[in-house]
C-alpha cells in the first residue's frame, strides 16, 4: 500500500484531519450503502470520486485547530458521524459536497488513503457501528426526494451543530483533564524526589516513579525496611546495655546486629547484579552520606578513624589491632580503587575515538566492560563486611554493643542532617509540613550518650 | 598421563610435556612465594597486584591471555575455584588463596601478612 505516511500523521495539524477522516469514513459507507442513490448535495455532478480537496466552503477552512471544530456543517448522515466517539480527532462538519457520492474514478492514491483512514476511524470508534446503523435510515429518508431538502436538512444542519459543539466541549473537558493530571504527576514526582532524599521511602511507590529501575526500587524497598529493623535493633542494644545483661546474653544481640548487617550486604549483591548504578551513585542513600560515598557504600577506614577515638577505653592489644584493622582497610580500599581506575582506562580508551565504522563492536566491547562494575561493588561490600567482623573479634562484647550503638547512631545523625539540609529554610520553602518535619529531625538529634560526631 | 602434542615442537624448558593444565597450575604456583593467575585485561586483576605491591610484596604473574595454554589452565582455574571467574587467583606458598574476595578477607582478618612472612615474601 503506497500510503504517504505525510498524509496519515496530519493529525491535530492545520489540516484538520480528523474531520476529513470521517468525511471519507462517510463518503465510504455512502460508497458502499448506497451506490445507486443520488447523492444528497450533489451540485449536478456525476460522482464516483471521492474529492478529498473539494472546494470546501471558507466557514471550514476558518476553523481554528484547537479545540473547537468549525459547525453548522452537516451531511447527509452528519448526525450520524457526530456521535462517533469524541476521543477521535475533529468532528466532521464540512458544509461542503464532500459526502456527495461521486461517481468519477478514483485515484488509486486516494482509493488507498480512503481505506486506510476508514480503517483508522473505525478503530477508533465504538459507536461506529451506531453510526453506520444510523446511516442507511438517514440516508434513505434524505434522499428521498429533493423538494424535502430544505426542512429536514434544516433540521438535520441544526442538530449536527449541537451534537458537534457538545462533542468539543467535551473533548475540551477530556483534554484539561489530562493537563491536570499532568501536573499533578509532576508534582507528585517532585513530593517523592524530595522524600527521598529526606530518608523516607515510600513502600509501594519506588517503583512506579519512571526514571528508577526495578532492581533498584525493589532494593530501595528492602533498605528502607532494613534501616527500620536498624532502629529495633539499637534500641536492643541500647537496653542491653543500660541493663548490664550478661555478656553472654549481650553477645547474642550482637550477633543478632552483625547479621543484620550482613544481610544488607547480601541484599546489595543482588541489587549489584540487578542496578550496579543505583549502587555506585548512592542514589540508595541520602545526600549527605552521598559525600562520603566510596564504590557503592562508606569507606571502612574512615568509619574505623570515627570510632578509635570513642572506643576507649582499649588495651594496648586492642589498639594495636584496631590500627592495624584501619591501615589493611586502606590498603585494600586503595587496591580496589586503583582496579577501579583501571577499569575507567580501559572504558575511555574503548569509546573515545577510534573507527564509527565497527561503533557497534566498540559498545559491545565497552558494555563488556562495564559489567566489571558489579564485581568491584560487590568486592567494595565484602571489605565493608569484614571490616565489621573483624571489629566485632578485636572487642568485648560490651565494647563491640557500644561500637555498633555508634555507628548506628552515627549513620542515623547522617541520615538527619540530609533531611534537615533538605527541609532548611529557603525563600519561598517554608511550610507547616517542612517546619513539623524538623522537629523531628531536631529530636533524632538530641545527643545519646556520644557527642556528635568529631567526624 | 595423557601425551599432548606440541603443535610449536620446541622444547619448553620447565614444562613436563603433556602435562594436564591444572597439574601445571600446581607447578607454576609452587615456583614462587606469591603467585598470581591473571589476565591483562582484566581490572581486578591488576587491583589484587596492586594489594601485594602495596604490601611490599613482588608477586610472580601469569598472564593467561599470553600463555599458550592459557585457555586450559583457566578453565582448570575455574573448575578449582567453582566459579565463572578464573582470574584473579592467588598461591602463597604453593597453597591456594583464593580469589578476590578471599584474598581481602585474609588480610583484614590478619591472617595474610603472616601466610607472606612465612612463605618468605615479605620480611619485616
Amino acid at each position: 500500500m503506497n500510503v504517504p505516511t505525510g498524509f496519515i500523521h496530519q493529525e491535530g495539524s492545520a489540516f484538520g484531519f480528523g474531520e476529513l477522516e470521517e468525511a471519507i469514513v462517510l463518503q465510504g459507507l455512502n460508497i458502499r450503502n448506497d451506490e445507486a442513490k443520488a447523492p444528497l448535495f450533489t451540485t449536478g455532478r456525476p460522482a464516483a470520486t471521492l474529492e478529498m480537496f473539494p472546494s470546501w466552503p471558507m466557514r471550514f477552512k476558518q476553523t481554528p485547530r484547537g479545540s473547537s471544530k468549525s459547525g453548522g456543517g452537516s451531511t447527509d448522515s452528519g448526525s450520524a458521524v457526530n456521535t462517533i466517539s469524541s476521543k477521535t480527532e475533529n468532528q466532521l462538519e464540512p458544509e461542503s459536497p464532500i459526502s456527495s457520492k461521486n461517481t468519477t474514478p478514483l485515484d488509486h492514491q486516494q482509493q488507498k488513503q480512503q481505506e486506510m483512514m476508514a480503517s483508522d476511524v473505525s478503530r477508533t470508534g465504538a459507536s461506529q457501528n451506531q453510526s453506520i446503523a444510523k446511516l442507511p435510515q438517514e440516508k434513505r429518508r434524505g434522499s428521498t426526494s429533493e423538494k424535502q431538502l430544505d426542512a429536514k436538512t434544516l433540521r438535520r444542519l441544526a442538530q449536527n451543530r449541537e451534537a458537534a459543539r457538545k462533542s468539543r466541549l467535551r473533548k475540551k473537558a477530556y483534554v484539561q483533564q489530562l493537563e491536570s493530571s499532568r501536573i499533578k504527576l509532576t508534582q507528585l514526582e517532585q513530593d517523592l524526589q524530595r522524600s527521598r532524599s529526606q530518608g523516607f521511602f515510600l513502600g509501594g511507590c519506588a517503583g512506579a516513579v519512571g526514571n528508577i529501575s526495578s532492581g533498584a526500587a525493589i532494593f530501595d524497598m528492602e533498605y528502607s525496611r532494613w534501616l527500620e529493623d536498624d532502629q529495633r535493633h539499637m534500641s536492643e542494644l541500647r537496653t542491653g546495655l543500660n541493663a548490664h545483661l550478661s555478656d553472654s546474653d549481650l553477645r547474642i544481640i550482637v550477633d543478632t546486629y552483625i547479621s543484620h548487617y550482613d544481610e544488607i550486604f547480601r541484599l546489595k549483591v543482588v541489587a549489584a547484579k540487578a542496578d550496579v548504578f543505583h549502587l555506585i551513585t548512592g542514589m540508595w542513600t541520602t545526600p549527605a552520606e552521598r559525600c562520603f560515598l566510596w564504590m557503592g557504600g562508606f569507606r571502612p577506614s574512615e568509619l574505623i578513624k570515627m570510632l578509635i577515638s570513642q572506643l576507649d577505653p582499649l588495651t594496648e592489644q586492642q589498639v594495636m589491632g584496631i590500627y592495624s584493622l584501619q591501615h589493611s582497610s586502606q590498603q585494600a580500599e586503595e587496591a580496589l580503587t586503583q582496579g577501579l581506575e583501571q577499569l575507567q582506562r580501559s572504558l575511555t580508551d574503548t569509546i573515545a575515538g577510534g573507527p564509527v565504522i565497527d561503533g557497534m563492536q566498540q559498545m559491545a566491547i565497552a558494555i563488556g566492560k562495564l559489567a566489571n562494575l558489579e564485581g568491584f561493588v560487590r568486592q567494595a561490600d565484602n571489605l565493608r563486611q569484614q571490616t565489621l567482623h573483624q571489629l566485632s573479634r578485636i572487642l568485648t562484647v560490651r565494647q563491640a554493643a557500644r561500637c555498633f550503638l555508634m555507628i548506628g547512631e552515627y549513620y542515623g545523625r547522617l541520615r538527619a542532617l540530609s533531611s534537615l539540609w533538605t527541609s532548611r529554610p529557603r525563600e519561598s520553602m517554608m511550610s507547616d509540613e517542612h517546619s513539623c518535619q524538623t522537629t523531628t529531625d531536631l529530636q533524632m538529634v538530641q545527643p545519646s550518650q556520644n557527642h556528635f560526631s568529631e567526624f | 598421563m595423557h601425551y599432548q602434542v606440541d603443535s610449536w615442537g620446541y622444547y619448553m624448558p620447565r614444562m613436563s610435556m603433556g602435562s594436564d593444565p591444572m597439574e601445571r597450575v600446581a607447578k607454576l604456583a609452587s615456583e614462587s612465594a606469591v603467585v598470581i593467575f591473571s589476565l591483562s585485561s582484566c581490572c581486578m586483576c591488576h587491583a589484587v597486584k596492586r594489594l601485594f605491591c602495596g604490601l611490599g610484596v613482588n608477586p610472580t604473574v601469569y598472564e593467561l591471555d599470553q600463555d599458550p595454554r592459557g585457555k586450559d589452565m583457566e578453565a582448570a582455574l575455574m573448575r578449582l575455584l567453582g566459579n565463572s571467574q578464573a582470574v584473579p587467583v592467588v598461591f602463597i606458598g604453593g597453597k591456594l588463596i583464593g580469589a578476590m574476595d578471599r584474598v581481602m578477607a585474609s588480610h583484614i582478618n590478619g591472617t595474610l601478612v603472616p601466610l607472606l612472612k612465612e612463605a618468605g615474601a615479605l620480611w619485616l
